[in-house]
């Protein structure tokens, strides 16, 4: 297959020509996340000749993806995404060999992983995993290309580029919640916009032109087609190395995280309570014998209400929220919490099936 | 007038994109003070930024009339 026939209407281009086309041959680019943002950054990585492309991510497909995540057919449903988009980009590009990796990214594997790639591109939907990007970028000392959309706006930025200004710099404020695609909606062309300007920020950097988002936020809004820079420094108080990498994620390795199955048998235990961290007008409703619910915004104020002898077995309507509610607790001391895996959802369908079993 | 424009999470709770208000000799605290009350803003986090600059929101600032002060949620959507 000719290289230079496939290419030729960019390296025609005076940015780019044989030179260009060369270095985006030798390119290593990992995707972190092959949802709604990955299936527009992905193929035009692809179809541009990246050489190398990671795709990270531990989802399978589920039918609701299908409306934003382009690049999966109908019958792929129940396949794994970095196994499927692994597919795709072959077919789009032979020439380029692509990684699946269909596990959660994590502090024990961040680092090996990104060790291997120039450019970590964040197409993920959970702060908390932005955060463990940016600091495993930061100790191995790789930029990332941040993208993140909320409804109908998008926002881009590239951090550590050149060891300019991070995500931390930008958001500091790291014990916060934002509500992702499954909670607030979203159209398809919303993370398509933005996963097409980070896979802009991919080709200009690594064709070293143009001018890169480094300690510039960008604001593009769909509903009004109205975009803004916003310029952000970087503050030199915050250092992330190994060490305090690994000392910040220890908690994580503990594994804080369990499966509802596992303790099913347990909802009527004295010594135990399960903590709904949910908004009082989310369903299903689910109300045990030693259950409660505080919203999550709500928690810091009514810690004194829980009993920090007790184990206590957090969930949220999907686990993102309860995770952060995790943080907060263990950080307030409370050493027996756990926070049930894939929350209320998982948990109200392992109810309704004891139910009809008793 | 000074206008502020709202952002994401922040948006939904003040129920408008932009507003403009007439005040004169505010800091740029006691202006994000007023808003979160006002708005409840207490639960999420944000950035501030100045006429397109991100700053610390306890800089010690004077807003000027012609200022555009814009409130910046961090979005988690992929």
């Amino acid at each position: 297959m000719n290289a230079s026939t496939r290419y030729n209407r960019q390296m025609i281009l005076p940015e780019i020509g044989e030179k260009g086309q060369e270095k985006l041959a030798k390119a290593k680019v990992l995707v972190i996340g092959a949802g709604g943002l990955g299936a527009a950054v992905l193929p035009y990585l692809a179809a541009a000749g990246v050489g190398e492309i990671g795709i990270a991510d531990h989802d399978v497909i589920e039918i609701s993806n299908l409306q934003r995540q382009v690049i999966y057919t109908t019958a792929a449903v129940g396949k794994y995404k970095a196994d499927e988009s692994k597919l795709m980009l072959e077919a789009l590009n032979p020439l380029v060999k692509v990684n699946s990796i269909a596990e959660r990214l994590a502090a024990h594997n961040a680092i090996s992983l990104f060790e291997n790639y120039d450019i970590i591109v964040d197409a993920t939907d959970s702060l908390a995993v932005k955060y463990l990007i940016n600091d495993a970028c930061l100790v191995t000392n790789k930029p990332m290309v941040y993208g993140s959309v909320f409804r109908f706006e998008g926002q881009v930025s590239v951090f550590n580029y050149k060891n300019g200004p991070t995500y931390r710099c930008l958001f500091p404020e790291e014990n916060t919640f934002a509500e992702n695609c499954n909670d607030a909606g979203v159209v398809g062309v919303s993370v398509g916009i933005i996963g097409l300007l980070q896979a802009g920020e991919v080709l200009k950097m690594i064709l070293e032109t143009g001018e890169v988002l480094s300690g510039k936020l960008l604001v593009y809004s769909i509903l009004n087609n109205e975009q803004q820079k916003y310029d952000f420094e970087k503050n030199n108080d915050i250092r992330i190395d190994s060490l305090s990498f690994e000392e910040k994620y220890k908690i994580e390795e503990d594994n804080n995280e369990i499966e509802a199955e596992r303790i099913l048998n347990q909802i009527d235990l004295e010594d135990v309570l399960f903590l709904d961290v949910r908004n009082p007008d989310e369903l299903p409703e689910i109300r045990m014998k030693n259950s409660i619910l505080i919203p999550l915004t709500e928690l810091e104020k009514e810690l004194e209400n829980l009993d920090p002898d007790k184990t206590i077995y957090i969930f949220c309507q999907s686990g993102m929220r309860s995770k952060l509610a995790l943080e907060i607790l263990l950080k307030k001391n409370f050493k027996k919490v756990k926070s049930i895996k894939g929350g209320a959802v998982v948990l109200n369908q392992l109810l309704k099936k004891e139910k009809a079993l008793t | 007038m000074i206008e502020i424009k709202y952002f994401g999470a922040v948006a939904e709770k003040t129920r408008c994109t932009f507003e403009k208000v007439l005040s004169s000799d505010i800091s740029l605290q006691d202006l994000l003070q007023d808003l979160e009350e006002k708005y409840q803003l207490d639960s999420l986090a944000f950035s501030v930024a100045v006429n397109q600059k991100i700053i610390p929101k306890a800089t010690d600032y004077k807003l000027k009339t012609s200022d555009v002060v814009a409130l910046l949620p961090p979005f988690a959507g992929g």
